[in-house]
């Protein structure tokens, strides 16, 4: 008996080796095994992963050029969705108007609730292919199902939603950007280290996945968290939150994973009032204002990149599909875009841009004219 | 055979007096329970250090429902604040650039903008009887697309380092404490020593009576909502300097929070009744609930479950009290 129960153990431990999925972010320089328990308990892989090696016969959307493309954005909420709309006119400007005469264009303001009906709309003006940077998962399920029903491909960029019925998702493997992140963090202080974390926005589906990333990453461990808590994308917040823990935890804090740069940059302005040392933070962005704040205070950090850069590739990806080619379902920037790669502190320098203002998230692919009549390109404070 | 329950006046006027020791000394109490709580569930919120950052955030809170408080007192209601946060951080950054030299003139620029602003929600109120909630709804969505569209989505410019002053404490005392206290200071004796705050409490408790008396009610009520507004913006410029950067979400959640700590330190909805003591209490205790939330460690889906248990509870003891006077 006991020894069948050991042989059967030893079965399971096989099967379980077996069934390890190695998916990395990229050129990422941490690369996190998958298990696939891990698989088993996150719909979000389970709708990646099939697609990673998919391709979706587009022949069925071919035409002549030129194309009318709809472009339902984020719009006007934040720097990040700024550049990313800027991009967007600047590379359709750049492909000229016998590769895309028109970009029909939609502005959420950030919200599902205004985002739904402008869909609609968008859709009534009968474009060639639809490009949605969700602002809801489950909002947009319904409208993106619609649209592909009219015959309007859809190309996701930079958020997914519910339902699998596009054509193809550009943006990245959000829960291995979220596990890599816990992974560093993990090898520069050590599974005895006592660590915080602090989330975006609860319920936006970039945040929550990078988090179940993070924590199957922590539990694998066996670590638990010291507090966890949401941080909602905001400088003031992170600070709030910080200063809070800090006067709690004070000198136990060995490490931070944060879901945003925004929030980091509150950490350490915390950190400095208290005149603390900062801990190794796993969490910062390509975002000038952060890089600015770390090179100048000098604490490890790991950082990923969410490039608004990406909308030039979602727009290639429409082209491709209208053009009848076999277009992936999964297509990760960090393959067409190299240098949105992670990095950590060792690199600061070499992607802090003195004349970008704060808020420019990088890497940038447009010219710096452009960034300049923007506003995006400062004379240094006096 | 049913008795008629005896008439017992003792008995009413016993519990008449207990409502209305809850009503004029609830939230004290209310505070002072949290504070005991506090020793048993986070004794570190009695660290110097935890005092510090408390009394600090808390100034931030207090000083704009300083103003709300006044407004409600004219039964009135502001919810444009949220938007005044923003602009104000957007035109310090803007017109420094981090040029300390400018503070100053950025925040007269502010305090003109947030008065233009007051002036309209009061125009509004008065002159044209729209709703509190609606004109100032309305305020708050025009100031915030007015700064979404000098920006174009994206706040530029530097904030100074001289307002990296309101970040430091010395013992638990700070620039935003200090402010926060001799704002509350002096509107404490505005509304108690001046014929003004009379003017103020007349006009939220009856605003014909006070207008029959010769009170000319549609200015009091202007000039309250100028007053909030140019509170937002003072509370807005501390905001500013504590994030030390152009925070999109800068003061979110804060317009709320003001009008429910004027409620629950027992400043009437209807206006006419309350004053700043209590509020100073009811921004301590939301302010202490978070912290010790935060402390403790709760859920954020269990800390504004907290929050508003504690704001509808304060209602409701308020009411009770109300009806029964």
């Amino acid at each position: 008996m006991f020894r069948k129960l050991i042989c059967g153990l030893f079965v399971l431990c096989l099967l379980l080796s077996a069934s390890i999925v190695s998916i990395g972010q990229g050129d990422g320089m941490i690369t996190f095994e998958i298990t696939q328990e891990m698989i088993d308990a996150s719909p979000y892989l389970q709708s990646v992963i099939p697609r990673l090696n998919e391709e979706y016969d587009t022949s069925e959307f071919a035409k002549d050029p030129p194309y009318r493309i709809a472009l339902a954005a984020q719009g006007t909420s934040n720097a990040w969705s700024a550049l990313f709309d800027a991009h967007a006119f600047w590379y359709v400007e750049h492909l000229g108007e016998d590769v895309i005469s028109e970009l029909l264009y939609g502005d959420a303001q950030g919200k599902a609730d205004i985002q739904v009906p402008q869909v609609e709309d968008l859709l009534a003006q009968e474009p060639d292919a639809l490009i949605l940077v969700p602002m809801g998962a489950a909002a947009l399920s319904a409208p993106v199902e619609r649209a592909m029903m009219q015959g309007v491909p859809v190309v996701l960029c930079a958020s997914a939603v519910e339902t699998d019925n596009f054509v193809t998702e550009v943006g990245t493997n959000l829960y291995m950007a979220g596990a890599n992140l816990a992974q560093w963090l993990i090898d520069t202080v050590g599974v005895d280290g006592d660590f915080l974390m602090m989330t975006g926005i609860p319920g936006t589906s970039t945040s929550d996945i990078m988090e179940e990333g993070a924590l199957a990453v922590f539990d694998s461990y066996g670590i638990e968290m010291i507090d966890k808590q949401p941080g909602f994308w905001s400088v003031a917040e992170g600070k709030k939150i910080m200063e809070t823990w800090l006067a709690q935890h004070g000198d136990e804090v060995d490490g931070i994973w944060s879901g945003g740069a925004q929030m980091v940059q509150g950490m350490i302005s915390a950190y400095e009032d208290a005149e603390m040392a900062i801990p190794p933070i796993a969490g910062g962005e390509m975002q000038n204002g952060f890089l600015r704040s770390a090179i100048e205070h000098g604490f490890e950090f790991y950082a990923w990149m969410y490039p608004n850069a990406m909308i030039t590739i979602c727009l290639d990806a429409a082209i491709q599909i209208l053009q009848g080619e076999p277009t992936p379902r999964f297509i990760d920037f960090v393959d067409t875009m190299p240098e949105a790669r992670p990095f950590t502190d060792a690199e600061a320098e070499d992607y802090y841009r003195p004349r970008w203002s704060d808020d420019v998230h990088g890497p940038v692919t447009m010219p710096d004219e452009k960034l300049a009549e923007l506003g995006f390109l400062v004379e240094e404070s006096g | 055979m049913s008795l008629a329950k005896p008439y017992d006046g003792a008995a009413i006027a016993n519990r008449w007096r207990m409502r209305k020791f809850i009503a004029d000394y609830g939230v004290y109490l209310a505070l002072l329970a949290l504070l005991l709580a506090a020793t048993v569930l986070t004794p570190k919120l009695y660290d110097v250090n935890t005092i510090a950052v408390v009394m600090r955030q808390a100034s931030q809170l207090g000083i704009v429902a300083i103003g709300q408080t006044m407004i409600l007192l004219v039964a009135g209601l502001d919810l444009s604040v949220g938007g005044i946060f923003l602009m104000t951080s957007i035109v310090v950054a803007d017109v420094t650039n981090g040029r300390d030299d400018l503070v100053i003139p950025a925040i007269l620029i502010s305090l003109a903008l947030g008065a233009l602003v007051g002036l309209g929600n009061g125009a509004l109120v008065t002159k044209r009887r729209v709703p509190p909630f609606v004109a100032t709804l309305g305020m708050l969505v025009l100031v915030k697309g007015a700064t979404q569209a000098y920006t174009k989505g994206v706040p530029g410019g530097f904030v100074p380092d001289i307002l990296g002053i309101v970040n430091q404490s010395w013992f638990v005392l700070s620039i935003p404490l200090a402010l926060w206290l001799g704002l509350n200071a002096f509107f404490i004796f505005v509304l108690r020593r001046t014929s003004y705050g009379r003017k103020v409490y007349a006009v939220g408790s009856n605003s014909e009576a006070a207008r029959l008396s010769g009170i000319s009610v549609d200015a009091i009520r202007i000039s309250v909502y100028v007053l909030g507004s140019c509170l937002a913006v003072v509370s807005g410029v501390v905001l500013t300097g504590y994030v030390g950067y152009v925070d999109r979400f800068i003061g979110t959640g804060l317009e709320l929070d003001s009008i429910a700590a004027a409620i629950v330190g027992g400043t009437a909805f209807v206006g006419g009744r309350g004053g700043l003591l209590g509020t100073i209490a009811g921004v301590l205790i939301i302010q202490l609930l978070s912290t010790m939330a935060l402390l403790m460690g709760l859920d954020i889906e269990v800390q504004f479950i907290i929050k508003g248990l504690v704001i509808l509870g304060a209602v409701t003891l308020y009411s009770l009290a109300s009806v029964e006077e």
